[in-house]
């Protein structure tokens, strides 16, 4: 299905741009946007794959933020390209002494990060962020760590384990192997990165991920994603030039993620932005309950969370209205840089 | 004996041997671009390309913004990503997106900017790089139109024309002047030219220096002040001939022609100049600021008034022509700089524009050492060149 979304070339050009004109010039677009929804809700089968074009076909498109959504939006890759990280693993019941066993193998990647823009990442099993670790609290965690890349790397956990587990002193060469063996507590969202010197060059390079930990009691059933928020630093001039979730500008501005109004919707949200440390995110049109690291009976009601580099945390939403709702972080220049995408809450 | 090596046998021969070298190159160099890896490769590993595109202009209409970029490196470049104010940016290409070494393509930006407001464009290549330009105040760009070109012309008019026809109003008044105040002027004519001089040379090493890598080094600034340097020579001794004047010093009109061909060359680099930075939105040239370069040049009608008044009679028609030669050239620059933008071309002329300067001031002081009462260490002499220079440098600083 395509529609048009209004741009400001519909109106009679201002020929000199003033204020009163930008407004002018939006009145259009505020109004798009919500026949945008109601032209989307009457072909339901057409969510996943939005696509607005604009009339004059030719790029000319609506400007700004707000048409950066379907093939508007400058993000690589397929539709399903990301589900890997987005979608965690299921959790499992817990159930005494489980072993979860884990392979992760740090590669040399060279990684597509927005369109046309290589970045050569340093990678456990070949993403930024790594895969998604999951376990029970008090399952017996194993992880096999090979090193396949260039330089000596580890896998330090977040969390509460022996001091030889914990990817600092063990440097594993390039070829080299460890395995990481520690009880997996406590329950929460947790993290792990590379814990090599220069520990900013080793992170900033993409060797971290979401680590999730069940507790014992299970959380209620809900559709659960992982949201890692990251940025890459492409020129090396020690600030970011593009910002993204699970590693890629717009993704999910070009591909909205599908979440049913029924369901109650989980967030894993862990921040690992190098250079620029504190990172966000808000949620349009809608709040939701926040709780930090996914520990502890605190649980903050908001449309906002900041997080520290290292910070993580666990978000529930049941979203009270359909349509498209855009998320992204509240640091206007992170979001203007690709940190940006749309959740499209169905019936 | 003479015509011996012309009718020897063996010269064709030994012409011929001259193709030798170049033949030899032409291997050698093929011979290298085959397997030259392998020599490189002892050296160790090749550094990547720098992958900084150089933006050459930056346009805005309303609603949109364009970017010229250049690749100034030997490797291909790829524009990958843009924004505007440090936001990622939807865009298009008027060209390919791999530029070849110094291929240039527009990026077509489609952009609500902000009038009278800094803003930044930034490039980034397929490597990551960002090279990022700042503009200090978004202001629309102005598209060619007869109404621009009469506006170019009028200010190439008001700041190169006018003040030279009023700076040879003091033509009676230097005529009456005692001999050694008229070498003073001619002194002071000098010592205004070697200012000029000195500007373009250094206007032309700056835009040298900022041009792309690929287009050569300070070099081609020597190549601009010799060929004018060379070329008003040439012109110089053509007009001692016609002049008769025997010694091979130029005087009296051929001198003030002379003098009035380099300060033209010289107001058409100052009419490049105004003519680019409005184009590029870069310079709010006000009516202060066109005031100030007329003051600024009402000197160099005085620098042309002076060697005539000594040497005889010159008709209005003639006097006429002498301020168009020195006075037009600055409309000519508007126009090239406001509707053309070559920074190679730039470089080239002001370097000839310096190198005309220096040209007519070394005739200029041979004149002044043949005429001055006192010669060319005279008080008059001394302090009139200083006077140029001074006048010069202080009248710049309005225009500045």
């Amino acid at each position: 299905m395509k529609f048009r979304l209004l741009s400001d070339s519909d109106l009679v050009a201002p020929k000199k741009l003033t204020r009163k004109g930008l407004i002018a010039g939006a009145a259009p677009l505020l109004v798009a946007g919500p026949l945008a929804k109601l032209a989307l809700a009457d072909n339901p089968a057409e969510h996943d794959h939005l696509q607005l074009a604009s009339h004059t076909g030719n790029g000319q498109a609506a400007h700004g933020h707000a048409a950066m959504i379907g093939e508007q939006a400058p993000a690589v890759g397929g539709p399903r390209d990301l589900d890997a990280l987005l979608y965690p693993p299921k959790p499992l019941p817990y159930r005494r002494g489980r072993v979860r066993e884990y392979t992760l193998t740090a590669v040399d990647t060279e990684i597509e990060v927005a369109p046309g823009v290589i970045f050569p990442a340093w990678t456990y099993n070949g993403t930024v962020p790594g895969p998604v670790i999951r376990a029970t609290e008090g399952d017996l965690l194993r992880v096999h760590f090979f090193n396949g890349g260039s330089h000596p790397h580890t896998i330090h956990f977040h969390g509460i384990h022996p001091a030889n587990m914990d990817g600092v002193f063990e440097i594993v060469p390039s070829g080299g192997h460890f395995t990481y063996e520690f009880e997996a507590r406590p329950a929460g969202l947790q993290l792990y990165h590379c814990h090599s010197t220069p520990l900013k060059k080793h992170i900033h390079k993409g060797l971290y991920g979401a680590f999730i930990i069940d507790p014992k009691d299970a959380r209620p059933p809900a559709q659960e994603l992982v949201m890692v928020m990251n940025g890459y630093d492409t020129d090396g001039d020690g600030s970011n030039n593009f910002y993204t979730v699970n590693g890629r500008s717009f993704y999910y501005a070009k591909y909205p993620i599908t979440v049913r109004r029924s369901q109650l919707v989980r967030v894993y949200l862990a921040n690992l932005t190098e250079f620029d440390l504190i990172n966000s995110l808000h949620l349009h049109g809608g709040f939701f309950r926040h709780q930090a690291t996914g520990t502890g009976d605190h649980w903050e009601y908001t449309d906002t969370v900041m997080q520290c580099q290292g910070q993580r945390g666990v978000i529930e939403i049941e979203f009270a209205n359909t349509g498209h709702f855009m998320f992204h972080a509240h640091q206007s220049e992170f979001a203007e840089l690709g940190w940006m995408g749309f959740f499209n809450v169905v019936d | 004996m003479v015509a011996r090596a012309d009718t020897a046998p063996g010269n064709a021969r030994w012409r011929l041997w001259a193709l030798g070298p170049l033949l030899l190159l032409i291997a050698v160099v093929a011979a290298f671009s085959a397997w030259g890896d392998s020599v490189t490769g002892l050296l160790g590993s090749n550094p990547p390309p720098l992958d900084q595109v150089d933006v050459r202009r930056v346009e805005f209409k309303p609603g949109e913004i364009r970017i010229r970029v250049t690749n100034p490196q030997r490797d291909d470049l790829t524009v990958a990503s843009v924004t505007v104010d440090n936001a990622i940016v939807p865009f298009t290409l008027d060209g390919p997106a791999t530029l070849g070494r110094l291929r240039s393509s527009t990026i077509v930006v489609p952009y609500d900017w902000v009038e009278n407001e800094p803003i930044s464009v930034g490039v980034t290549s397929s490597t990551g790089i960002e090279t990022v330009k700042q503009i200090p105040a978004a202001v629309e760009t102005p598209q060619p139109s007869i109404t621009r070109a009469t506006g170019y012309a009028a200010i190439g008019f008001l700041v190169g024309v006018v003040p030279i026809a009023l700076g040879l109003l003091w033509l009676p008044s230097l005529r009456r002047a005692a001999p050694k105040w008229l070498t003073a002027f001619m002194a002071l004519t000098a010592g205004l030219l070697t200012f000029l001089a000195v500007e373009a040379l250094s206007e032309s090493l700056q835009r040298q220096a900022a041009l792309p890598a690929g287009l050569g080094g300070a070099g081609v600034v020597l190549l601009g002040v010799a060929i004018s340097w060379l070329g008003l020579t040439a012109v110089s001794h053509t007009l001692s001939k016609r002049g008769k004047s025997g010694e091979g010093a130029l005087g009296g009109l051929a001198l003030a022609t002379l003098v009035a061909i380099g300060i033209g060359l010289h107001n058409f680099g100052e009419g490049l100049a105004i003519g680019t930075s409005f184009a590029l939105s870069e310079l709010a040239l006000g009516s202060f600021l066109i005031v100030g370069f007329m003051i600024h040049n009402i000197t160099e009608g005085l620098g042309i008034a002076a060697p005539i008044a000594d040497g005889g009679k010159a008709s209005f028609a003639r006097l006429a022509t002498l301020t168009l030669v020195a006075g037009a050239p600055a409309i000519l620059g508007a126009w090239l700089g406001g509707f053309i933008t070559s920074d190679l071309l730039a470089v080239l002329f002001f370097a000839a524009a310096a190198g005309a300067a220096f040209q007519v001031v070394t005739e200029v002081v041979r004149y002044v050492a043949r005429k001055a009462p006192g010669g060319i260490t005279s008080p008059y002499v001394l302090g009139g060149f200083i006077a140029g220079i001074a006048v010069m440098y202080t009248t710049g600083l309005i225009a500045g």
